[in-house]
């Protein structure tokens, strides 16, 4: 039997590597790009900006909806907190598994 | 990561205040032992000494009487929690590297291994057993600028004492069983041997049984002597 600290250990690595899918497809989940305006002699224009590949391409959105656009700018907040979630999970599963490297049984 | 944890508890907690329905829910599991500090203020307490796990659990009591309607999900999406839906079975939990939220309602009649549904709430509950005996006896602490409700430490210790036994990973129940054990301590600690006595006196002699029993393995004579 493993010991009361390995077996909580190895439940919360067990939670980590759930929550890494989760997080990589929640990310896959929300809208490529962001939404960039360029005003050219006092008019606005809306482009979204996504990467393909090494490039990144602006793509003409013509005017776009309230909605869409803060569609847009909620889902480029949320990326940047799941990435920096999923980084922290990546970081936790290092450390469990590291942790439950070890035969003593603790 | 550890105050990362408790700050973030604190945050969910003031925002289900702040939408009304805090007051529907008891936190039960592992992290009451973390406000437990607060009842234990004149004793010797270290919360430390037991181990705390991601999951923060939320009994509710009486699903009927939540009046707000609240999407849990949505109140707690900006703060970066997913929401995952346990495919076999349809529970919902909220995943979030430093805690796991889950919804909890006590399981009445016969079992029926199946979500409870809290479509106020946006989310489902896990219905489980001697849940009841949780809420019976309850105490609140004291939050900023609210109060948060809690299972009396001598109901969560018996109640440990009860569970430890029917869980199926042996270290789980170790721990469990060393939890109730503490708290019960310290519960004796603080002159509190006779709320021991009448909490354990009030339920059922199967109960009883099985709590001596738990007791026997660990041969805690200090506490055997209060629920003789």
């Amino acid at each position: 039997m493993r010991g009361v600290i390995k077996g909580v250990l190895a439940e919360e690595l067990e939670n980590s590597l759930r929550m890494k899918k989760e997080y990589d497809e929640v990310l896959g989940k929300l809208p490529k790009g962001c939404i960039s305006i360029k005003k050219i002699k006092g008019h606005e224009y809306y482009y979204l900006v996504k990467r393909e590949g090494k490039k990144v391409k602006h793509i003409y959105r013509g005017k776009i909806s309230g909605k869409e656009k803060k569609k847009y700018e909620e889902a480029k907040i949320l990326r940047a907190k799941y990435r920096q979630l999923l980084s922290q999970v990546k970081k936790q599963i290092r450390f469990l598994r590291s942790s439950l490297r070890g035969k003593e049984a603790i | 990561m550890e105050k990362k944890q408790s700050e973030l508890c604190l945050e969910i907690l003031t925002r289900f205040h702040n939408a009304g329905i805090l007051d529907n829910f008891i936190l039960i599991g592992s992290w009451c032992v973390y406000f437990y500090k607060d009842y234990f203020s004149n004793v010797p307490y270290i919360d430390q000494a037991t181990l705390k796990t991601r999951d923060l659990d939320f009994l509710i009591n009486d699903p009927s009487k939540i009046r707000n309607k609240v999407d849990i999900p949505e109140l707690l999406k900006d703060l970066g929690f997913v929401t995952i839906f346990n495919r076999s079975k349809g529970y919902i939990k909220l995943d979030h590297p430093n805690l796991i939220l889950e919804f909890l309602v006590p399981e009445k009649g016969k079992s029926i291994n199946k979500p409870y549904p809290l479509p106020k709430l946006g989310l489902n509950a896990t219905p489980l057993r001697f849940l009841n005996f949780l809420s019976s006896n309850t105490i609140k602490i004291r939050m900023k600028g609210f109060y948060l409700t809690l299972p009396h430490p001598a109901n969560f210790a018996l109640h440990k004492l009860i569970i430890f036994q029917r869980r199926l990973k042996k270290e789980k129940a170790i721990k469990d069983r060393n939890v109730a054990i503490e708290i019960l301590k310290i519960l004796i600690n603080k002159g509190e041997s006779s709320i021991i006595k009448n909490v354990f006196n009030s339920i059922p002699q199967k109960w009883q049984k099985k709590i001596r029993e738990g007791l026997k393995e660990s041969e805690d004579r200090e506490i055997l002597e209060v629920l003789k």
